[in-house]
């Protein structure tokens, strides 16, 4: 599948090869899609390609014989976009949808030899639905619930297709939508599409996408750019990232469709330079789209002509924000500017500008492919569609989730998600990112939009979930995510500037045990102000975090004032270690310890020099017996979390 | 020139001006002026640190913030940056309302931690009350508090000598590249905190990590200009060198005698 | 005027064996072009050495003082050299509350290096903390030039450190 060197002329042509291709893979009686994705790469993938790839090449007589036309496809799949990384490497049959999990050089051969050739089950590469090991064992990803609960659109095509393959998206449909409007619509029609699908925008704010498109409509103008923000920063996001690596091709044909709808001939996709590979996938789909003539002049032979250029960001948070992301498109420092004056009036060099961040941009061709009531039947009132998430931190099953706007958070987490690693208590959700807030326990039923969290004192955000059990500490938690802002923050405006400077120093000290019981009211003043008062959202959000944890877990706060205790044994000043009687003496924390604090003879309890102690936690981690515990506040914290957890 | 304000430009006349609300008071104000210089051109005193009315808005000491609302909002009100904020029609603006006060004093109480030693935010400070700030002092603080005018005054200027260097907490202001400075002094001059130091000795100026020798005016000996200013301006004015051979009250001494003898 | 620029070779171009003449003439010379060209030089030269700024200024004609403060304020700059491998903790929320801060001290205490600062004392390694890679389903989760690691724990430095000094 090499040929997509092919130049399109018209768009009939591009119909015709699509239908070529798809004759061609319907040969196929079978498809081996190996997992890509670095979690999977980084434990042998592309070995396992190769291994599968030869032992079909070996054995091409015997499949012959039994009629058997197998296309081997390594199909880049993000990190846990399967959701099993830990399982991986992960190689899955289509159409049989039989997965395999922790797949090896050494055993690939057995899927072209048992698998393909005899119609066996391989047991045990099969996923087991309980634990690690044991329990039942699943034959079809489409049988776990992880998979069955969720309805892809943006994920649409991610694990299915070969991003590098410019034919391979054209048989899934590919270009179809970008076809349609340049046959059968007017710009106009294609905005009113958008806008009655009641699509918002998946970066975070939830602006109506169709709304921001007619405003760009009412602006008079010489020339308007289109902009794709793959900036995504969220720490604990990455569906952006998946959508990029793994389907770059929706993503531009969703620009296209933007472009045509709009008037654009420029346009600009921004990413993020910590994803490597997102920017590869993103280049040589551009690279791969001029020369089949679906970029540059003259698109299709019609005479719509867009030219698309890649921006590598530098490494700043703060460009997510828009205004600050086209000054960085520009060249410049990464400072935003007021909006009073809107972008779609003056964005990027000054003129009209349309952005839109990755997975919004890979609705479009969705929605103008199937129609604006198809999208927006799904979805709550206030929120049509779907929305992409990524599930990470304690839950079982991490990974990429999409499903209908209006699931709750336990629906989520606990159905799809399969719950808290080793079943223990839930303890908080934080939703998105730094902008975002922590929800506890009895916000679990709450369904996630845009509008039901903001008012709980979340923000559904750009879709990061990172779920948190009893052993995360939420002043802790706090305090992360203004560390992070301290170092995202462009520095431009005092609020956010000194704001979030005396607000870590507050939370530190608290966190040191040296606080006071009005800091916590100190720490709610100050955030009022920086969220009333900083020029743009990162200020303005950036008390989310503290906000929320104080709102929902005041009594934490309190307690590592009154009591220099820190209940999930996390901050660091207020903990020490301790050896218990459960200790057998087998030296090994000893051995591991960096500093030697651990002394200690064989078959003795070993004992821990507080003095010398960094608690690093090494000892915890490696003792065997559980014999190591957390002393907070005058507690064993280790023995209240067992104690509770049961 | 005030960029950033600039609205799409509309044709009919009556549509040029708006009737605005500030205080109580009504005010007939141009369409698209920021509200800061409505307000101060009406003799309403919003305070601001880092508005320059020659340079563009820049919106970052957040003092300027105002609350509006409008005759639709119901009461709703929030608060804007007045350096930025374009007038139009209808707009009630309270400069002086108790959440607009509050942000003042939180803000005003982080620059004085930021600068502790700067008299100049000590006695703005004062006047809203704080005498000391309730946060943590900067270590060895100067007394800059990234208003960014410097900045934008040396661009404005051409010489592009100064920038901000790293970001967040950790921003400070650096000529990076001394060589470019032409030592004009036109950054320490609109620097609201005096926070750029520069001292003249025995016709040496010295400023950002370099000396200038100073130029004499050839009349009257006094040093005026450094030669990189003089090169600087001739090469951007493309007036002749000569032109500042002299010194202002010189040339203005001369010209007066040149006007009498052609005039009397 | 671009093209006038463009035919200007600088003598500090020529110190770096062309190598930065050639990433010059992949982009416009023009400020838009500034972050792009400075990861190029970077990839190339490991880090952004002064001459190699000034060189950048000269040959986008933006001023220097401009370079400078691009250069200063995205992170994926270094103005120092760094070691041969650049060490990228995931400071990511989902790697953050699986213990990510542990393996930053354990790292800075193996490699006797200060995270974004400088590098080890035997020059091989650079530490460096990363607000995310977008791996959180394998956190804590580390990067090493193209290898990612999962589920990282402070007892398994050890091994990963001894496989990165080999190959």
């Amino acid at each position: 599948m090499s040929a997509s060197t092919v130049t399109f002329s018209s768009i009939d042509a591009l119909h015709k090869r699509a239908a070529k291709v798809k004759a061609e893979q319907e040969k196929h009686s079978m498809e081996v899609l190996v997992c890509a994705g670095p979690g999977c790469i980084a434990q042998g993938a592309k070995e396992i390609y190769q291994v599968i790839t030869d032992k079909l090449d070996e054995h091409k007589t015997a499949l012959k014989k039994k009629k058997l036309e197998v296309g081997v496809q390594l199909v880049s799949k993000c990190t846990g976009c399967h959701g099993m990384c830990e399982a991986g490497p992960v190689v899955t049959l289509e159409p049989s949808h039989h997965f395999y999990t922790h797949v090896t050089a050494k055993n690939a051969g057995d899927i072209v030899e048992k698998a393909i050739l005899e119609g066996e089950i391989i047991e045990k590469l099969l996923y087991h639905q309980e634990a690690r090991k044991g329990g039942n064992t699943v034959k079809r990803y489409t049988d776990i619930p992880f998979y069955a609960l969720q309805n892809r659109i943006a994920l649409r095509n991610v694990g299915v297709v070969d991003p590098l393959d410019l034919d391979d998206y054209l048989a899934h449909d590919g270009f179809k939508a970008i076809a349609k409007a340049l046959t059968s619509m007017t710009p106009e029609e294609v905005a009113d599409e958008v806008e009655k699908s009641g699509l918002r925008g998946r970066g975070g704010a939830g602006f109506p996408t169709g709304r921001k498109w007619k405003s760009a409509l009412r602006v008079k103008k010489d020339r308007v750019w289109v902009i794709c923000n793959g900036d995504e920063g969220d720490p604990g996001a990455f569906m952006d990232r998946a959508i990029m690596e793994g389907d770059p091709y929706s993503v531009i044909e969703g620009m296209l469709l933007g472009a045509y709808a709009l008037g654009a001939t420029e346009g600009y996709i921004y990413v993020r330079h910590e994803y490597p590979l997102a920017v590869k996938h993103l280049q040589l789909a551009i690279e791969k789209m001029t020369a089949a003539g679906l970029l540059g002049d003259k698109i299709l032979g019609t005479d719509f002509s867009f030219h698309l250029k890649l921006t590598r960001g530098g490494g700043a948070f703060v460009c997510g924000e828009s205004s600050a992301l086209m000054r960085s498109i520009e060249g410049k420092v990464g400072e935003p500017r007021a909006k009073y004056v809107r972008s779609v009036e003056k964005g990027l060099h000054d003129e009209p500008t349309v952005l839109n961040n990755v997975e919004t941009w890979t609705c479009i061709p969705a929605i103008i492919h199937k129609g604006a009531s198809w999208f927006s039947s799904l979805g709550s009132k206030t929120s049509k569609g779907t929305k992409a998430f990524s599930l990470v931190g304690k839950v079982k099953h991490t990974g990429l989730v999409e499903v209908p706007m209006g699931r709750t958070l336990r629906e989520i987490i606990f159905d799809i998600g399969g719950g808290i690693i080793d079943d223990r208590p839930f303890k908080a959700v934080q939703t998105g990112g730094p902008s975002g807030g922590c929800l506890p326990i009895d916000k679990l039923d709450l369904p996630v939009d845009f509008d039901t969290l903001a008012k709980a004192g979340a923000m559904m955000g750009s879709g990061g979930m990172i779920v948190m059990d009893d052993r995360t500490c939420m002043v802790d938690v706090a305090k992360y995510f203004i560390n992070f802002l301290i170092g995202e923050s462009c520095g431009k405006c005092v609020p956010c500037r000194e704001g979030l400077r005396q607000v870590y120093d507050l939370l530190d000290k608290i966190t040191r045990g040296d606080g006071e019981m009005d800091d916590i009211d100190k720490i709610e003043a100050l955030c009022h102000t920086m969220e009333v008062a900083s020029l743009c959202a990162l200020g303005k959000s950036a008390p989310y975090p503290v906000t929320s944890t104080i709102q929902y877990f005041r009594e934490e706060y309190e307690e590592h004032i009154r009591d220099h205790k820190c209940r999930a044994g996390v901050c660091k000043p207020l903990i020490k270690y301790h050896i218990n009687k459960d200790c057998t003496g087998c030296l090994v924390c000893k051995r591991q310890c960096p500093v030697e604090a651990i002394s200690g003879e064989k078959k003795k309890l070993h004992i821990i020099d507080q003095d010398i102690c960094t608690t690093c936690g090494i000892c915890m981690e490696v003792c065997n017996f559980d014999a190591v515990d957390i002393i907070s506040g005058g507690v064993t914290v280790t023995q209240q979390l067992e104690k509770a957890a049961k | 020139m005030i960029k950033a304000v600039e609205k799409p430009v509309s044709h009919s006349e009556k549509d040029k001006t708006v009737r605005i609300t500030i205080d109580g008071r009504s005010i007939d104000a141009p369409k698209g002026m920021n509200l800061l210089e409505v307000a101060r051109s009406n003799g309403i005193d919003i305070p601001s640190l880092c508005y320059h009315p020659g340079l563009e808005a820049f919106g970052a000491c957040r003092l300027c913030v105002v609350e509006i609302t409008k005759p639709g909002w119901e009461n709703w009100r929030k608060l804007v940056t007045s350096c930025l904020y374009p007038v139009e029609e209808d707009l009630i603006v309270y400069t002086r309302s108790p959440e607009v006060m509050e942000n003042r004093r939180v803000v005003l109480d982080l620059q004085l931690a930021r600068v502790p030693n700067s008299d100049v935010i000590r006695q703005l400070a004062a006047e809203y009350g704080i005498h000391d700030t309730t946060y943590t002092k900067r270590k060895d603080a100067d007394n800059c508090i990234l208003c960014g005018i410097c900045v934008r005054v040396c661009e404005a200027v051409g010489a592009n000598a100064i920038s901000t260097l790293s970001r967040g907490p950790d921003k400070y202001v650096e000529v990076p590249d001394p060589e470019a400075c032409i030592g004009c002094l036109a950054c320490a001059e609109s620097c609201p905190t005096d926070a750029i130091g520069w001292h003249e000795e025995n016709g040496i100026r010295h400023i950002w990590h370099r000396d200038f020798e100073l130029v004499e005016c050839e009349t009257c000996g006094k040093p005026i200009l450094t030669q990189q200013q003089i090169d600087h301006f001739v090469e951007k004015s493309g007036l002749e060198e000569r032109y500042f051979a002299k010194c202002d009250s010189c040339r203005k001494k001369e010209t007066a005698v040149s006007i009498s003898r052609v005039m009397f | 005027m671009s093209e006038q620029v463009a035919e200007k070779t600088c003598t500090c171009a020529e110190k770096f064996n062309g190598t930065l003449q050639a990433i010059f003439d992949r982009y416009p010379r023009e400020e838009s072009s500034l972050i792009m060209v400075l990861q190029d030089v970077q990839e190339e030269l490991n880090w952004l050495p002064p001459e190699a700024i000034n060189c950048v200024a000269e040959n986008l004609n933006v001023p220097k003082a401009k370079v400078q403060g691009v250069a200063t304020f995205y992170r994926a700059f270094s103005l120092e050299p760094r070691g041969k491998k650049l060490v990228k903790v995931c400071m990511g929320t989902a790697c953050h509350v699986r213990g990510a801060g542990m393996l930053v001290d354990e790292l800075e205490r193996r490699l006797e290096v200060n995270a974004g600062k400088g590098m080890s004392p035997d020059g091989e390694f650079s530490l460096e903390t990363v607000n995310c890679v977008g791996a959180c389903a394998m956190a804590p989760a580390i990067v090493v030039g193209e290898n990612y690691y999962a589920n990282m724990g402070p007892d398994k430095l050890k091994r990963l450190l001894n496989k990165e000094r080999e190959s």
